[in-house]
């Protein structure tokens, strides 16, 4: 038994997501991420099943584990109650906590997600919201929703919204106090202790590949190697 | 019941072909067995198949062979048990027909039934067009009858393990001859349909009978058929109403789509439930899986924990007919053994 | 396709949803994009069909986004559904109603991860009573808001002024209908009609007089996968993922989509128009796209809302072929204006892709 394996083990979703694998592949055969990544999530459980540390450890260090989009098609069809998409969020959930994430490009992607999704809960109350939502990070959007960008305030309006508004409706401004209270769970849980600890193991990795953290935040939100692809691309 | 004085009569439930060896058995140790079937016809499955594994030997003639050595028993068709109990050293049986019955023995050859194959639902069957089960294609083999099936099929593909090893249908055994009738079917499919091409889709290849790897060399030597080691996934439709099955080829590491004309689900065979209020009245034990339980798994398969009552064929659990007919001969001895006092 | 078949298997997934007196908690996603949808889950519910549907300003995200980014601790997601759990009890609710698919499959999975780990659930107890001084009861029953359309969906249909027919043929039309991976696929009998045939849209479609249609891909992802949208180096993953969807449903000219989930009508629509412009292929008629729809928004045009009303101009893909064909009258120069007719200029035009 590996020391990282019983690590993974404190993790409830581990417990769900990895009962017994027969290696038989509907997890993979139905994969999103599978067909368009380097990626076999039968894999993945199967080397956890193994409890190999050294391999353990290489996937906590790797790019494989940050291919899954968490869609969890895979559990639906596991003819033994596993839920591969489970064991990956308790692998990733354990690479953060002992660094490991920075040591692959999916992995650091972690920092510019952790930044923008704890601002965005943290300051309005909403993962995502339109006052952080970039047109020029997503142009995929449209040349409409540019526009529904630039005259929020009017669109909302016109749309029924209340937006930043007092009272219930939509994007109403969510009260400070409430937002306090989102503040003191993460303070409870561990969630700041994480944002901290992203921040501190990114910041040393920006260094370490000479940038400041802006340009490390822009680089590893925006930039993409070759090799990902199961195109050979 | 009249007729046959001076014999011991022993109740069979269930005429299938461990019902019916077992009664040509005892007929031979000079017992007068009565076959109670609720079906209109003896010979349970096997009647409805086709060809046998692992030599493609007509089933028709077996189930004749068996009927006819036990012409001499009493046979009684669409059977209801309305009620089997204890009574005195022996059971009392009555029927729906107005017939009762007072034996020191009964055998359980309840059998097995087939997984309902809609209930992976992934699968598709009983929703696409061209989806049919093991037993539909055994039907078509007999009958030439089946409208899933249409035209000349240039690719088909069988999916093995269908309701069997699977936790989430609520079976985990392995349901044993599928892999070896998946084996039996690709090669009569490509023996009609010389052209297409098969693709048999398995999570193991459990092929431990006789002859069985024979078989499966052949099939792959002679007839060419894929074998995909993956568990197929999901199973969909396009346009032209063919059938689309996504898997993993799981030795290659890679997912696998193909298109095909026709799919054969290799459902396998689970416990038979209808008999479970019967095993309650008999104070007879269910295992886990749902099967009838024998004395214990090794020594004493054809016993039950019941004194008196005795156990063939896949009552207890998948079985092979070979193994079937040797169990139903076994149980027959242990009858007779117990009848006599030893 | 035999759809007796589908409608056996239908059957074994029917949920008994509660009939009235809902806490109602949003979906940032639906908020952002489709903030005319919310608006008129409320309209139809509430003031058209008399229900109690209880909405407090002081609820937030279910982090369910945030969890599934695997930016917070497992423990930091479940503490915030207990909030909001908290908030229901508070006010005196048992039934919650989510607006977001993320946050359904969020709320069944922390309760059914309480039933195999109670231990856990005292922690969250513990925690949130530590960080915000609120108890809670758990809810009896967790529904997503389209349950409740698909519940209402016969009071709707008597109410209709328009059906889902072609009014210049009177052929129905051709709905494709995308779940939303997270309605059933985890808890399949959570979601009305299982995992494989959920019947929770196409329930609603037949009901008022539309065509479902099946293709290869319905079961298959939208490609959204979190962190694969979010972050622009990874999204090459959500087109590819939608781009299969539309290559596998091309074949059956679908007249529409309707949508389960709020993040799939954004990826379903503007990926056709990402498509367009890097390859020059659009799917629907006449250069057009097909239009994609949430099931309020569907609903709403059904019950004849106007739908610039229901906010279908933020849309990039143009609904006006569909409004042509379901004979819904609409005011092209009222499309873009504001609030009282205020001039907000327009939106600039595709490359490709036609648009009004």
């Amino acid at each position: 038994m590996g020391k990282l394996f019983d690590e993974l083990s404190k993790d409830p979703r581990l417990k769900e997501g990895l009962k017994t694998c027969i290696n038989c592949g509907t997890c993979t055969a139905i994969c999103p991420a599978a067909e368009f990544y380097r990626y076999d999530p039968r894999k993945i459980v199967d080397t956890v099943q193994r409890k190999d540390d050294a391999e353990i450890e290489a996937l906590l260090r790797s790019e494989t584990i940050w291919y899954c989009g968490e869609c969890m098609s895979c559990m639906t069809r596991c003819p033994r109650k596993n839920g591969a998409g489970l064991v990956i969020m308790a692998l990733r959930h354990l690479s953060i906590r002992l660094g490991y994430f920075t040591e692959s490009e999916k992995g650091r992607q972690i920092w510019p997600l952790t930044k923008a999704l704890n601002t965005n809960v943290l300051q309005y109350g909403y993962c995502v919201h339109p006052a952080t939502f970039a047109f020029e990070d997503h142009p995929e959007s449209g040349p409409v929703f540019q526009w529904a960008l630039a005259h929020k305030e009017d669109v909302y309006a016109r749309l029924g919204a209340n937006y930043q508004g007092k009272g219930p409706g939509v994007l109403r401004r969510i009260p400070q106090a409430d937002l306090d209270e989102l503040k003191a769970i993460y303070d409870e849980t561990g969630g700041t202790e994480r944002i901290e600890l992203v921040e501190r193991y990114s910041r040393a990795k920006a260094a370490e590949m000479g940038m400041t953290l802006d340009e490390y935040t822009a680089y590893t939100f925006n930039h993409c190697s070759p090799g990902h692809f199961n195109n050979g691309l | 019941m009249e007729g046959k004085p001076n014999k011991e009569q022993v109740a069979i439930i269930g005429a299938g072909i461990a019902g019916l060896e077992a009664a040509h058995q005892l007929l031979r140790l000079g017992y007068a067995p009565v076959l109670i079937e609720q079906a209109d016809h003896a010979g349970g499955h096997v009647a409805e198949w086709n060809r046998l594994f692992p030599d493609k030997a007509p089933a028709a003639p077996l189930v004749e062979e068996l009927l006819e050595q036990t012409r001499e028993a009493t046979l009684i068709l669409r059977a209801k048990i309305l009620s089997a109990g204890r009574l005195g050293d022996g059971f009392n049986i009555r029927l729906s027909d107005g017939t009762s019955l007072h034996v020191r023995a009964i055998l359980m050859a309840t059998g097995f039934s087939l997984f309902e194959a809609w209930k992976k639902e992934e699968y598709g069957y009983g929703v696409y067009d061209r989806v049919l089960t093991n037993a539909d294609l055994e039907h078509w083999f007999n009958t030439g009858d089946d409208t899933r099936i249409k035209g000349d099929l240039k690719r088909i593909g069988f999916v093995h393990c269908v309701g069997s090893r699977d936790v989430k249908a609520g079976n985990t055994q392995c349901s044993k001859v599928c892999c070896i009738t998946a084996i039996k079917q690709a090669i009569e499919m490509k023996e009609r349909f010389p052209e297409a091409e098969i693709w048999c889709f398995y999570m193991d290849l459990r092929l431990f009978g006789k002859k069985y790897e024979d078989f499966y060399i052949g099939a792959q030597r002679d007839y060419g058929i894929h074998f995909i080691r993956g568990r197929v996934s999901e199973v969909s439709e396009n346009i032209d109403g063919k059938v689309i099955v996504k898997a993993e080829d799981t030795l290659n590491g890679k997912p696998v789509k193909v298109t095909l004309d026709a799919l054969v689900l290799m459902a396998g065979m689970v416990c038979n439930r209808d008999i479970q209020p019967l095993a309650k009245e008999l104070s007879l034990s269910i295992d886990d899986d749902g099967y009838l339980k024998s004395r214990d798994n090794i020594g004493s398969v054809t016993r039950s924990d019941r004194k008196g009552i005795f156990l063939a064929g896949a009552a207890t659990g998948p079985k092979t007919i070979p193994e079937t007919l040797a169990e139903a001969r076994s149980a027959a001895l242990d009858i007779h053994n117990f009848l006599s006092g030893e | 396709m035999i759809y007796q078949g589908k409608q056996k298997i239908w059957s074994d997934y029917q949920k008994e949803i509660p009939s009235d007196h809902w806490f109602y908690v949003r979906s940032c996603i639906r908020q952002s994009f489709f903030p005319g949808s919310e608006k008129w889950f409320l309209g139809i519910c509430r003031d058209m069909l008399g229900k109690d549907i209880h909405e407090t300003e002081h609820h937030t995200t279910c982090g369910g986004i945030a969890y599934h980014c695997d930016v917070i601790p497992q423990l930091t997601a479940m503490t915030i559904v207990a909030r909001q759990f908290a908030l229901m009890t508070e006010a005196g609710y048992k039934n919650l109603v989510a607006s977001c698919i993320t946050s359904f499959g969020n709320y069944t999975e922390t309760l059914e991860t309480w039933r195999e780990f109670p231990e856990l659930e005292a922690r969250v107890r513990e925690a949130l009573w530590k960080s915000c001084r609120r108890e809670f009861e758990k809810p009896e029953y967790v529904a997503h808001a389209s349950d409740l359309i698909y519940k209402f969906r016969g009071e709707i249909a008597e109410k209709a002024k328009f059906r889902l027919v072609d009014h210049r043929t009177g052929e129905p039309l051709r709905v494709v209908e995308h779940i939303g991976c997270h309605y059933s696929k985890m808890f399949p009998h959570k979601g009305v009609g299982g995992a494989e045939y959920p019947c929770v849209l196409s329930g609603m479609a037949e009901s008022w007089g539309g065509r479902i249609i099946d293709y290869p891909e319905r079961r298959h992802c939208c490609g959204f996968g979190f962190r694969q949208y979010l972050v622009k180096a990874n999204r090459g993953y959500s087109m590819s993922n939608t781009h299969k969807k539309f290559e596998s449903m091309e074949p059956y000219h679908p007249d529409m989509i309707i949508t389960n989930c709020p993040g799939c009508p954004y990826f379903l629509d503007r990926w056709q128009y990402v498509i367009s412009e890097q390859t020059g292929k659009t799917y629907g008629q006449n250069g057009y796209g097909i239009p994609v729809l949430t099931y309020e928004e569907l609903a709403g045009l059904v019950l004849g809302i106007d739908p610039w009303d229901l906010g279908l101009q933020i849309h990039q893909v143009a609904v006006e072929p569909l409004l042509d064909k379901l004979g819904i009258a609409y005011d092209p120069a009222k499309k873009y204006l504001g609030l009282n007719e205020k001039d907000i200029m327009k939106p600039g035009l595709p490359t490709v892709l036609r648009c009004c």
